[in-house]
Parts: structure tokens; C-alpha cells; sequence
């Protein structure tokens, strides 16, 4: 049987379970009811050139609307979430979910604008977003996402604390900046070249003006306007007796400015305006190119808090009743219901369930609970109803002291001081001393105070903290364009400074070292197995084991029709029970085979799936999470640069150990909740190491962002991507092995361009000293050194990697 | 060559730069480089009805402000009854 994508989200599915519809001698294929409405609704409302925008991207099929819309209207989420403006409108900001593509984004605006009330409604197409503001006269908030919900998407409000909308600010402010900067820059040089020209063929003193005051003109707003935040961070240093590259920059520049002007009002000798928009605008990009990409902490917190519950059911006397999370008590009995999501911590009481634990644990195989066991909060109730008894209020819960453990290692990441900070510190000072020696030195044997003064200054402009300003950023960008070329995003450049020097890994076991998910590895099959029927069995259910084994039949069997099921039973923690053409069918692990008496070979390291036919075993599977392609390999290679890597795993000691044999590694932490592995981490760096974590889950997010160096794997939870700083897309282990390397090679670039930019100094300071400078000289010097910093920074891109395809 | 046409075609084209400049300050303020996807697809997805949309946005917000004035006066020309 052919499979058919649905007409709304391009899922495909079997022909025999969508919902088909004539339509202008048409035939539309619909997976699910909700698809139907949304497609149908997006018809009568003419908005159906949406299909034509999405092409083949696939979405998620329409959810049925839960009922919760009235929450929305409450006085206390006004409060929290709405700002009300000064003419009466509300503004509230709203991450929209199943956004998949531009065409998304599309809908949603428009069909927000189409709603009555609605004064602005825009949607930021990178991070899914959303700002709107409407009339609350006229329209409901709860209207509002009842309108977004019936299109298929969800929507829910986030806080944009100052700090996102300070981050945006800064990055405008710098954008302008540049701007300004570089327009005054590329008009100040074309001017130049006549200065130039007419210096070494001789130019009549008035065009010499002219071109002066036109330079001057230009210059004037970007030292002030561009250069402004150099003065601040000079001032600043000053106020905290620290001499850093801000002084340095500030001083140049303005010393070359006012020298400058001196020229040109007294036409006598030349003028620097050119070199003194060049430092500033150059160091400006440099320091933009750190500032565009630093990470934003609050979206990580907005993604973990926005979807947890803010109310419980609490049974009190028998009757149920909803009440805030801060006001359960410990002891309170709480009800949990299936696919909830547990927020306060407490022992089972009656009933019992599989959780999901993955976010704590980072594993993915439920965890079977039952009367006296203890559940964590941050876990998610899959399968039944069951009533616990609160053992810790909502504050010391485990999920909140988790938010609030990641809320303050984001602020307080571990600084490594950066060698161009350090040097750029000492230099700016014995720079700025040998120009007021040079300046007392002349003034006392020449006895002119002007003399003195210019010699002076122009210790400080061939200085030119040009080179020095750039080795850094050059380096970094071009070894950021590189890794991003091989899949693996720096999400700032000082991240490779520090990765080059970092002296310990520690790997997360499941989904960063193994794959994440149970695959087969042995297949026994007895007389009488059909894979049509365990398929379709399988099928009914979402465990991972489950999942695995549908992979495995259909690698094998390529064309496999599904079978209609009945009776379909889930038995918790065990397996799944069904009943097909009369047959009856069990597949689950060994203990769901002993309760219906079928004698089995329970004995395997792995997993285990059993699959009965009226009670006679026909197969038998095994199952582990396979190793990642080359995780030995590189772990070896990673060994080889000298640094130590340990395993951090939430997992038991024996499958981790399997694993650690497996791919080479010697030290293992394991059975670690998310906090102790932070802790761990704190440990090491006690100890004076410099740690690079590499996690993928919820459960490594803490430990992430208290690492050093933080790198998630493409596909794992959005959290651990927020706080990481380096993200892999392929999820390769050889691509950690490349960042280490590339990294390094940055870093030796850095050195390199360092080591130059003061080999410069210390041949042309001198000079300058002794009054020897004229400004071809500087003009000349100046461009040399900034040009030899950018060639050997683009050295990095010679970098080689094994195993080239290319 | 003399110096005055030298100080016009400085000041002509220097000016002109300053015009493409303060309209790329003024895109920078207003937010219209926030989003850089959606600079890009906005090239994709631009036609007429877009156009429609965003006066029919601005009619809306005209209305408003309309009607918030007129409820004013209304307030304003309230008088008792006595």
C-alpha cells in the first residue's frame, strides 16, 4: 500500500488510515482530524496560498485543543506576563510553537492581523518569538491564543526580562557605531590618497586645506559617536586604576586627533586624521565581532519554565481541587495525570506508572514506579493516573533548584583571562609611560615645549594599537568560519581561546558517546514469526525499545503492510498485548513472558523484547544503544593531544563501564543527577583544570553551563544548545576532535599575531622616540602591520583534517 | 582646476554618502535588521496583498487613536444633570 502525505502537514501515512475528502474533483488525504480543520479554516479565510509557501516541509500534525484558554483572562497572568502601555493597549511576548519554516511564520502573522483588536502582531523568524500588542476592549488575550491554537501552532508567554532587551540594544548601538565608523573611514581614505598624492609630487597649501577640513569634517563624528565606547571603558579602567586596550585606543586616537587639528590650523606638517579613524573603526569591528555573538541566557530559562504546570490537582478530604504550585504544602497528596509533568517532589502513595526521567537522567527508557517509590519533579508521567504525597515544597524541589542552579552558573561562568587582555594591558602602559618620557626627554633638552608635544604624541600613533587590536578577532573569525564549515558552531570567538587550553573532556554517555536510542543487535526467530504482525504491534507503542525494533523490521523487511490491531493493551513497565486476525499477540521484556507462563532465556547484558503468538515464543531481540561511528577513533586522537577525557552518566555502573571499555575511557562517573554532575565539574576546576563538557540532554544542562567550554549535540534538547557554546551539527565525535584542533591552530595564530604586532613596536617605537617618524613612515607601517596580521590569520584556512572527502 | 569646484564635489558627494547613511541608522532604529531571516524572506514573500496587509494594520491603529479621541471628547462635553 502506497503512503500519502497529508494535505496540511505533508506527514506521510498509510493510504487506509487517513481521512479522505472529495473536493472539486480533488481527493485531499488528511492524517488526523485536526489537520482537516486547519486546512479548511484556512480556506474559508483565502490563506490557503500557505500550502504553496510551505512546500514540502513537513509539520506536526494539528493538536486537539486543550482546555485551558481561561487561565489566560486571570488577573495573575495580566500581572506576570502583560505590560500594559501608557494608551491602554496590552503588549505581551509569546514564543510560538511548531514553527517550521518561513511559511509559518507567514500564517501566524497574517491570521493575527486578521484578527479583530489586534494592533501589532510581528514574529521574529529566528527564534519563534512573537510581540503583540492589542486593544483590550475589543479582544480577549485567551481569543488571541485560541485564534494561533486553531491554525495548529501553540503559543505560550515568556518574560523578556531586561536583560534580552538590553542584549539587543548593545548589538544596535555597536551596529551604528560601525556604520558611522566605517562610513567616515572609507571616505577619509579615498581623500588620503590625494594627501598622499600631492605629498610626494608637491600640492598648493590651499587644496592642502581644503582636503584637511573635509578629513576633519569626517573624522570628528566617528571619534566621538564610533570611538565613545573607548572613552567609556578608558574612563572606566581609570576609575578602577587598570590600563587596558580601551586607554590605549582612546589616548591614540585623541592625541592624533588634537595633533591633527594643530596641523591643519597652523598648516604646518601633516595631518593623522586617516590613521585615527582607522584605529578606531578597526578595533570596533574587532570588538562588535565579540559582542554579536554573545549568548543569550534568558531564552534557556524561558524554554524549561514555560513549560512546566503552574497549578497541581491536591486531593484534600476527598475532594480534588487546583491550586498554585506555591501553595502545595509538604504532605499535600497530589494527583498526577498521564503526560503531566511531575513539579514537586514526593513518594507514590497509590497507583503506580512509568516516568519519563530523561531530563534527570538523561536516559530514555521509562522508569517504572509504584506505592512507596519516590518521584523527582522535572519527570513526566507517561502512562496512568497515580496520587503522591508532597515531601518538599515547590522551592526545594529538585526541578526548581535546577532552574535555579542554571540561572546562576550562567551568570557566573568560569573567566579565563584572554592573552590578548593581558598583553594589550601591559603594552598599553609601557606605551603610554615611554610617551610622557619621550615628551619630558625632549622638552628638557630641546627646551620647545610644541616639539616635545608632537615627538610625544607621535610615539603613541605609531604605537598603533592597530595590529594589536586585531590579532585576536582575525584569528578567531577566520577559525570560527572554518569550524563552521565543518559543522561545528562557536557561539562566541573567545570560546577557541579557551578550548585550546583546556586539559580535560568530559563526555556525557547517552546521546553524545552512544547514539541515544536502542537499536537490535541480535535477532533470534523461531517457526511461526511474522514481522507484518510484531510491526504492527510495536507500532501501538512509543517506548524507545519499541521504536528500535520497528527500525530493525523495517531495514529488513522493506515492504511490510500494516495489519489492523484490536484489543490493544498497554501493560505498564512490561510490554504491550493486542489481538490480531483471532491470534493473540505479547511483546514486551521478560517479565510480561513469566506472567503468562512461556518458558524464556532471560539471560543478557542487553535489553531484552520478547514477541509471543498465542503463547509460544516466536522471537527474541536484543537490544543497546550502539556506540557513535568513530567515538573510539577520536577519543584516541583526543588522548593523543594530551588531554584527559573522563565519561559523566546518569546510567548504572555496568552498561557505562561497557561503554567506557568500549571506546577507551578510564575514569566514569556514573548515577549522577544534573546537579552532581555541575558539581563534578566544579571539582575538577578546583583542581586547576580547564574543562570542555559535552552533553546533549537536559539532564547535562547545569554541568554545561558551569563547564568552561560547553558543547551540545545538534539534536539534543534546546536547553543544553542555550547554554552551550559550541554546537555539533553532525554529531560526529570526530568533530570534537576538529574543534580541539582547530582551536589550537587559532590560538598559535593569536600568538603569532601578537608576537608581531610587538616585534613591530619594538623597532618602530624607538624610532618615534628619536622624532625620526614622518608620516609616510606611519601611514606605511601602519597599514603593513594591520595587512600581516590578516595574511597570517588567513594561514588557519591551510589547517588539514584527516579522513578529507574532498 | 580651482578650489571651489575641489570643496563642490566633496560637499556634493560626501552629502549624498550621508543620506545613504542616515537611512541605514534610521533601518537600524526602527528594528528593521533585528531579524535576519526575516530580512531575507521578506524579499520572498513580498507582493501586493502583504502591501494591503500593513495598511490595513495602520487603518486599524488610525482607527483606535479616532476613537480614544472622540470618547475623550465626549468625556470632555460631559455635564452633569443637575
Amino acid at each position: 500500500m502506497a503512503e500519502i502525505a497529508c494535505t496540511h502537514c505533508n506527514l506521510k501515512f498509510d493510504e487506509s488510515v487517513m481521512i479522505t475528502e472529495e473536493q472539486n474533483a480533488k481527493t485531499l488525504y488528511f492524517c488526523c482530524k485536526g489537520c482537516q480543520g486547519v486546512y479548511h479554516l484556512l480556506e474559508n479565510e483565502g490563506l490557503d496560498t500557505f500550502y504553496d509557501k510551505l512546500g514540502d516541509t513537513q509539520l506536526q500534525p494539528a493538536t486537539q485543543l486543550t482546555d485551558d484558554l481561561h487561565k489566560f483572562d486571570l488577573e495573575g497572568f495580566k500581572n506576570k506576563y502583560i505590560k500594559v502601555h501608557d494608551d491602554g493597549l496590552y503588549e505581551i511576548n509569546l514564543i510560538i510553537e511548531g514553527i517550521h519554516c518561513s511559511a509559518c511564520v507567514w500564517l501566524n502573522e497574517k491570521v493575527l492581523h486578521k484578527t479583530e483588536g489586534v494592533i501589532e502582531a510581528t514574529i521574529n523568524y529566528t527564534n519563534n518569538k512573537a510581540k503583540v500588542i492589542w486593544d483590550p476592549e475589543e479582544v480577549k488575550l485567551s481569543r488571541i491564543i485560541e485564534t494561533i491554537r486553531s491554525i495548529g501552532y501553540n503559543a505560550y508567554p515568556y518574560d523578556p526580562t531586561l536583560q534580552e532587551e538590553r542584549a539587543v540594544k548593545t548589538r544596535k548601538a555597536y551596529y551604528s557605531r560601525i556604520l558611522v565608523g566605517v562610513f567616515g573611514t572609507m571616505n577619509i581614505m579615498w581623500i588620503a590618497i590625494a594627501q598622499y598624492a600631492g605629498y610626494f609630487t608637491g600640492m598648493q597649501q590651499g587644496f592642502k586645506d581644503i582636503l584637511n577640513v573635509a578629513e576633519f569634517i569626517l573624522a570628528t563624528p566617528v571619534l566621538f559617536y564610533s570611538g565613545w565606547i573607548f572613552f567609556r571603558g578608558a574612563y572606566y579602567g581609570f576609575k578602577n586604576h587598570i590600563v587596558n586596550m580601551d586607554t590605549l585606543v582612546a589616548s591614540g586616537a585623541v592625541s592624533a586627533y588634537i595633533y591633527s587639528i594643530y596641523a591643519m590650523v597652523t598648516q604646518s606638517g601633516e595631518v593623522y586624521f586617516d590613521s585615527v579613524v582607522m584605529i578606531i573603526t578597526f578595533v570596533l569591528v574587532g570588538k562588535y565581532l565579540e559582542v554579536l555573538s554573545k549568548k543569550n541566557a534568558v531564552d534557556t530559562l524561558d524554554s524549561i519554565m514555560g513549560s512546566t504546570p503552574t497549578e497541581v490537582t491536591i486531593l484534600k478530604e476527598g475532594i480534588k481541587s487546583l491550586i498554585g504550585i506555591e501553595n502545595v504544602e509538604v504532605g499535600d497528596i497530589i494527583e498526577l495525570k498521564p503526560g503531566e509533568k511531575v513539579v514537586i517532589d514526593g513518594v507514590v502513595t497509590s497507583g503506580q506508572g512509568s516516568f519519563d526521567e530523561s531530563s534527570l537522567t538523561g536516559e530514555n527508557e521509562p522508569v517504572y514506579k509504584q506505592k512507596g517509590d519516590e518521584i523527582l519533579s522535572g519527570s513526566i508521567c507517561l502512562d496512568s493516573v497515580l496520587h503522591y504525597k508532597a515531601s518538599k515544597d515547590a522551592s526545594h524541589s529538585l526541578l526548581t533548584s535546577i532552574v535555579n542552579l542554571l540561572e546562576e552558573s550562567i551568570t557566573k561562568k568560569p573567566h579565563i583571562e584572554q592573552l590578548a587582555n593581558t598583553v594589550s594591558g601591559y603594552f598599553s602602559s609601557i606605551i603610554l609611560i615611554i610617551a610622557l618620557l619621550t615628551f619630558t626627554g625632549w622638552y628638557l633638552w630641546h627646551g620647545s615645549f610644541e616639539t616635545a608635544l608632537i615627538v610625544g604624541i607621535s610615539v603613541i600613533v605609531i604605537a598603533c594599537p592597530c595590529a594589536l587590536g586585531l590579532a585576536t578577532p582575525m584569528a578567531t573569525l577566520v577559525g570560527i568560519g572554518i569550524a563552521a564549515k565543518r559543522g561545528l558552531l562557536f557561539k562566541e570567538a573567545g570560546f577557541l581561546e579557551t578550548m585550546a587550553k583546556s586539559n580535560l573532556l568530559a563526555l556525557d554517555k547517552t546521546g553524545t558517546i552512544t547514539e541515544g536510542k536502542p537499536s537490535v543487535i541480535k535477532a533470534k526467530l523461531y517457526e511461526g514469526f511474522d514481522p507484518a504482525l510484531l510491526l504492527a504491534l510495536v507500532n501501538t507503542s512509543n517506548h524507545p525499545i519499541s521504536k528500535g525494533i520497528a527500525s530493525y523490521l523495517r531495514e529488513q523487511n522493506t515492504s511490510l503492510e500494516s495489519l489492523p490491531l484490536e484489543d490493544i493493551k498497554s501493560i505498564e513497565a512490561k510490554g504491550i498485548e493486542a489481538a490480531c486476525q483471532g491470534k493473540k499477540l505479547l511483546g514486551g521484556n521478560a517479565a510480561l513472558l513469566k506472567a503468562f507462563n512461556i518458558h524464556i532465556d532471560e539471560h543478557s547484558e542487553n535489553s531484552l523484547f520478547f514477541f509471543a503468538i498465542d503463547n509460544i515464543l516466536v522471537a527474541r531481540f536484543e537490544l543497546t544503544d550502539t556506540i557513535r561511528e568513530g567515538a573510539k577513533e577520536a577519543i584516541a586522537k583526543i588522548k593523543a593531544l594530551g588531554i584527559k577525557v573522563v565519561m559523566l552518566t546518569g546510567d548504572h555502573e555496568k552498561s557505562a563501564s561497557k561503554v567506557a571499555r568500549a571506546v577507551g575511557i578510564e575514569e566514569v562517573h556514573t548515577r549522577l543527577l544534573p546537579q552532581e554532575k555541575s558539581a563534578l565539574i566544579n571539582e575538577f576546576q578546583t583542581h586547576g583544570d580547564i574543562v570542555v563538557m559535552v552533553g546533549d540532554g537536559i539532564n547535562d544542562t547545569i554541568a554545561l553551563a558551569n563547564a568552561n567550554i560547553a558543547i551540545a549535540m545538534g539534536q539534543g534538547a534546546d536547553v543544553a544548545i542555550n547554554v552551550s557554546d559550541v554546537v555539533l551539527l553532525d554529531e560526529k565525535p570526530q568533530s570534537i576532535y576538529e574543534a580541539y584542533q582547530i582551536s589550537r591552530r587559532t590560538f598559535r595564530a593569536v600568538k603569532e599575531n601578537l608576537g608581531f604586532s610587538l616585534l613591530y613596536n619594538v623597532i618602530a617605537v624607538p624610532l618615534a622616540v628619536m622624532g625620526f617618524v614622518n608620516p609616510l613612515v606611519a601611514a606605511l607601517s601602519m597599514s603593513l602591520s594591520s595587512l600581516v596580521v590578516v595574511g597570517n590569520s588567513m594561514r588557519i584556512k591551510m589547517l588539514k583534517f584527516k579522513n578529507e572527502n574532498i | 582646476m580651482s578650489e571651489n569646484i575641489i570643496i563642490l564635489m566633496l560637499t556634493v558627494s560626501t552629502f549624498l554618502g550621508a543620506l545613504g547613511l542616515i537611512a541605514l541608522l534610521w533601518g537600524v532604529k526602527t528594528g528593521q535588521f533585528d531579524d535576519q531571516s526575516k530580512f531575507i524572506d521578506a524579499a520572498r514573500y513580498d507582493n501586493e496583498e502583504d502591501l494591503k496587509d500593513a495598511v490595513m494594520m495602520e487603518k486599524k491603529k488610525k482607527e483606535r487613536e479616532e476613537k480614544k479621541r472622540k470618547d475623550k471628547e465626549k468625556k470632555k462635553n460631559y455635564m452633569p444633570a443637575d
